[in-house]
């Protein structure tokens, strides 16, 4: 492993800049990890190793990386930082940082196509379960509503995911 | 007029890196009765001193003003300066451009020089009106007292007693001993505690110059170095000390339950109880918190007659006491009584305690298999609980997987930013002693990173390693309770980035180290400080590390900071030879800038009386009237009456209205 200094100043200030402001606290322990659930399911470039990638300067390297996709958002990293690092902080500024350079996964493209179609990232048809309970079929919510639809879909185009031309 | 000499120090580049020397020295040379400005690379040096001593065996300048660094370190030095170059050396002050300029605008070179420049033309506009003051001389009385019966309070009381000085040693508990009386063995070198502690507690306890009072605490002190003056509560036992022989058999007969400290609350104990076998001095106390009153018999009652045989009927304890030590027919003072020594110097050193694992909710608390690294002291020691056997306490079952955690609160923002300093080692020392005494026992640790900084103590670490016991690099991250009293244990191993997750029977966690109870309370009554880590602060971090800003008063021990026995005892000693140095001089100097009262412009208000904190005034009556004032004795120079006097009628020497207004003007100028 080479060390150069100027893409560590780098990668740092890139994952700053998104929003992983105390990246430069972490001392390493694995707290973090040991608790992921994501880690645990394999996702391994997650917490502690994530970090890791991005201090010694290894953004770009890892930018395809499909674990930052991984993380759940419990937060348990974060409950758990002896050094308030909040390291989901570091795993969303890297999705940032991935999806400003249009480096998606496949698993999230199309949560967002479902955000955008329907409002909900994860969606699937509900009707026949709710038939069978008695239900109307239709819940009250976006996936049912034209009108919320296009107000979302307004949103989502003059959002900053809009500039990503996804949809 | 005064003939005022500047003298602005670069410090190296601690002050010439950031600020301009030359131009603050040139701008202090057109200041008002400033008769010459000069600079040195570092004044404190042999020759930057004698560059003062020279001017003023030259008749050039009167008064000194010194640029450099803090007052608290080098102020005596420059006075001392003055005094060998024949001038009263409160004629000097000290600008503090390192501390006020250059370390606070390190980025702002130009902002730091005329900072530099303001700060140094308001010590000269103080400068201008000093006047020359008197030191004076006190007898010290010669004895010491040392707060805590630990390690560190024992050897301190010890190595005074050796040096002929009378010593108090004060302990809360019924026993001295402390900590290391808990633990079974001592790294690096595997020595049973109680071996080589007990026999000092006995030398203390037994010195003819120590006089130990235990089961005490230091209600209120009073004076100053040389002379303090102090009130030690002793608490209520319950128990006649005189008479107790400390054969333990009230103990067996009491029915009343309390956790037992000593054991960290792994067992009971009894309400009228010894603290452990090898008290000194060995002797039972009644917690009135746990006793049920048998018989009736509170405190001071009349006890009932049996109506058959006409004796009276006691409780258990009495009865069973062989040497009539109790007596509850007598009306004792729950309060206790209060002792008052008067002391020419203190030693603190009233130790740790460790944090509960209750504060650790990811650590599944509420498991009786998750303990601290203390409890798990008791539990091996042969005085413990279980006689010494490792048996989980859930079902009293031989664990086979042992789990260790490292730094839980200690370097930890959420709780304790330090490390905590000799838990890596004991915890090692812990599963050394296991894994000798139980060869298949499964030893895991889990360290953030392994610090052995000590003598021997890298090769006790490595020789664990040898002895089969696992070592993981990263911090657990959690507990689980699982079926069957077990834990799993969540943790990560740095090395594999990888995670690990397995099942434990116990988990010990190093907890981290904190001040003991009731420090605060002390530290109030002494005027002791706390350092950002809550602990006390020492006068200077490096070459004050056992003195206090209250002179007269040492540290020694934890109580300054988390240490291990080595460092305690070296650190007591060192307290012991500093606190005895007033004490073998017999006489102290009293600081001159201490307040003074002129009664002639004293309306006899009495506003100061109350306000002062060191009780130094006292209104007596003048010409009829009343009129305060100071004891120079008693005062501390805090200015609290110089401000508050509504005819400004206590004047603060070395802090005059006339030097504080000039000090002012050329801040605003």
């Amino acid at each position: 492993m080479q060390i150069d200094q100027k893409k560590i100043d780098e990668a740092v200030s890139t994952i700053i800049g998104y929003g992983g402001t105390h990246i430069l606290d972490c001392v390493g322990c694995g707290a973090c990890s040991a608790v992921c659930p994501g880690v645990k399911a394999g996702f391994d470039v997650l917490c502690r190793k994530l970090i890791r990638k991005i201090v010694t300067g290894h953004l770009e390297e890892i930018i395809e990386e499909t674990s930052s996709w991984g993380c759940q958002a419990c937060n348990r990293c974060t409950e758990v930082c002896p050094q308030g690092v909040r390291p989901q902080e570091v795993v969303f500024a890297f999705r940032r940082y991935q999806a400003n350079e249009l480096a998606f996964s496949t698993s999230s493209i199309t949560s967002q196509m479902n955000l955008f179609e329907t409002g909900h990232a994860v969606f699937t048809d509900p009707k026949a379960n709710r038939k069978k309970v008695g239900l109307p079929e239709e819940p009250p919510t976006s996936a049912y509503n034209e009108q919320a639809q296009k107000e979302i879909q307004t949103l989502m185009n003059n959002s900053s995911m809009g500039e990503l031309g996804l949809f | 007029m005064a003939k005022i000499g500047v003298y602005v120090c670069h410090c190296g580049s601690n002050i010439g890196g950031v600020i301009d020397v030359s131009d603050v020295r040139e701008y202090a040379e057109g200041l008002p009765d400033v008769a010459l400005a000069r600079q040195d690379l570092f004044m404190c040096s042999d020759s930057g001193q004698e560059l003062i001593k020279q001017d003023i065996r030259d008749g050039k300048v009167d008064r000194v003003v010194v640029a450099a660094c803090t007052p608290r370190t080098h102020e005596p030095i420059f006075r001392g300066a003055c005094e060998k170059g024949g001038l009263n050396k409160f004629l000097f002050e000290m600008a503090n451009i390192r501390d006020q300029a250059s370390w606070v605008h390190g980025q702002d070179p130009e902002g730091a020089t005329a900072k530099a420049k303001k700060v140094v033309s308001s010590a000269v506009g103080k400068a201008r009106n000093l006047e020359p003051l008197e030191e004076k001389y006190v007898d010290v009385t010669d004895a010491a007292m040392v707060i805590g019966g630990g390690i560190g309070g024992i050897t301190a009381a010890l190595e005074l007693a050796r040096m002929g000085h009378k010593t108090y040693l004060v302990e809360k508990d019924p026993s001295i001993g402390g900590r290391m009386a808990q633990l079974d063995k001592t790294f690096p070198t595997n020595d049973c505690s109680a071996c080589i502690l007990t026999p000092m507690m006995v030398e203390a306890y037994s010195h003819p110059n120590i006089e130990t009072l235990c089961y005490s605490e230091v209600e209120d002190v009073e004076g100053y170095i040389g002379n303090f003056k102090v009130k030690i509560r002793q608490k209520q036992s319950y128990v006649n000390w005189d008479k107790c022989t400390g054969c333990g058999a009230c103990a067996e007969k009491c029915p009343g339950k309390a956790p037992d400290e000593f054991n960290e609350g792994l067992s009971m104990r009894r309400a009228a109880f010894i603290m452990f076998p090898q008290a000194v001095p060995k002797k039972a106390v009644i917690d009135m918190n746990a006793c049920i009153n048998c018989a009736g018999r509170t405190i001071g009652s009349e006890p009932k007659v049996n109506a058959k045989t006409g004796n009276p009927i006691l409780a258990p304890c009495e009865k069973a006491c062989p040497a009539e030590a109790i007596n509850r027919s007598l009306m004792l003072d729950p309060n206790g009584t209060i002792k008052e020594i008067e002391v020419g110097s203190i030693i603190t050193a009233t130790g740790y305690k460790v944090m509960g694992k209750e504060n650790f909710k990811e650590m599944a608390p509420d498991s009786p298999n998750v303990i601290t690294a203390l409890q798990l002291e008791r539990l091996i020691s042969a005085t413990g609980p279980t006689g010494g056997k490792l048996l989980r306490p859930s079902d009293h079952e031989k664990p086979h997987t042992l789990t260790f955690v490292s730094c839980m609160g200690s370097r930890d923002k959420n709780f304790h930013t330090y490390c905590s300093r000799f838990c890596c080692m004991y915890m090692i020392k812990q599963a050394r002693l296991l894994k000798e005494k139980y060869p298949d026992l499964v030893i895991n640790m889990h360290f953030i990173d392994i610090r052995t900084a000590g003598k021997d103590y890298d090769e006790y670490y490595t020789g664990a390693r040898d002895m089969g016991i696992n070592f993981f690099k990263g911090k657990v991250g959690g507990l689980d309770m699982l079926a069957g009293d077990k834990l799993r244990v969540n943790a990560y191993d740095m090395e594999n980035g990888e995670t690990i997750e397995y099942e434990s029977d116990l988990v010990i966690l190093a907890s981290a180290v904190e001040m003991s109870d009731g420090t605060t309370e002390l530290a109030q009554k002494m005027g002791l400080q706390f350092c950002g880590s809550k602990f006390f602060r020492e006068l200077h971090p490096k070459l004050g590390p056992v003195e206090t800003a209250v002179s007269g008063l040492f540290l020694a021990g934890c109580c300054q900071g988390p240490k291990d026995i080595p460092d305690t005892v070296s650190q007591a000693k060192g307290a012991a030879a500093v606190a005895a140095v007033p004490l073998a001089q017999g006489k102290v100097k009293i600081d001159p800038t201490i307040s003074e009262v002129v009664t002639e412009k004293c309306s006899g208000c009495g506003i100061c009386e109350p306000l002062c904190p060191y009780g130094a005034i006292t209104m007596k009556k003048v010409d009829g009237k009343p009129r305060a004032m100071i004891a120079i004795s008693s005062c501390k120079g805090c200015g609290v009456c110089t401000s508050a006097c509504p005819s400004s009628a206590i004047q603060l020497h070395g802090y005059m209205e006339e030097q504080i207004l000039e000090q002012i003007a050329a801040l605003t100028a």
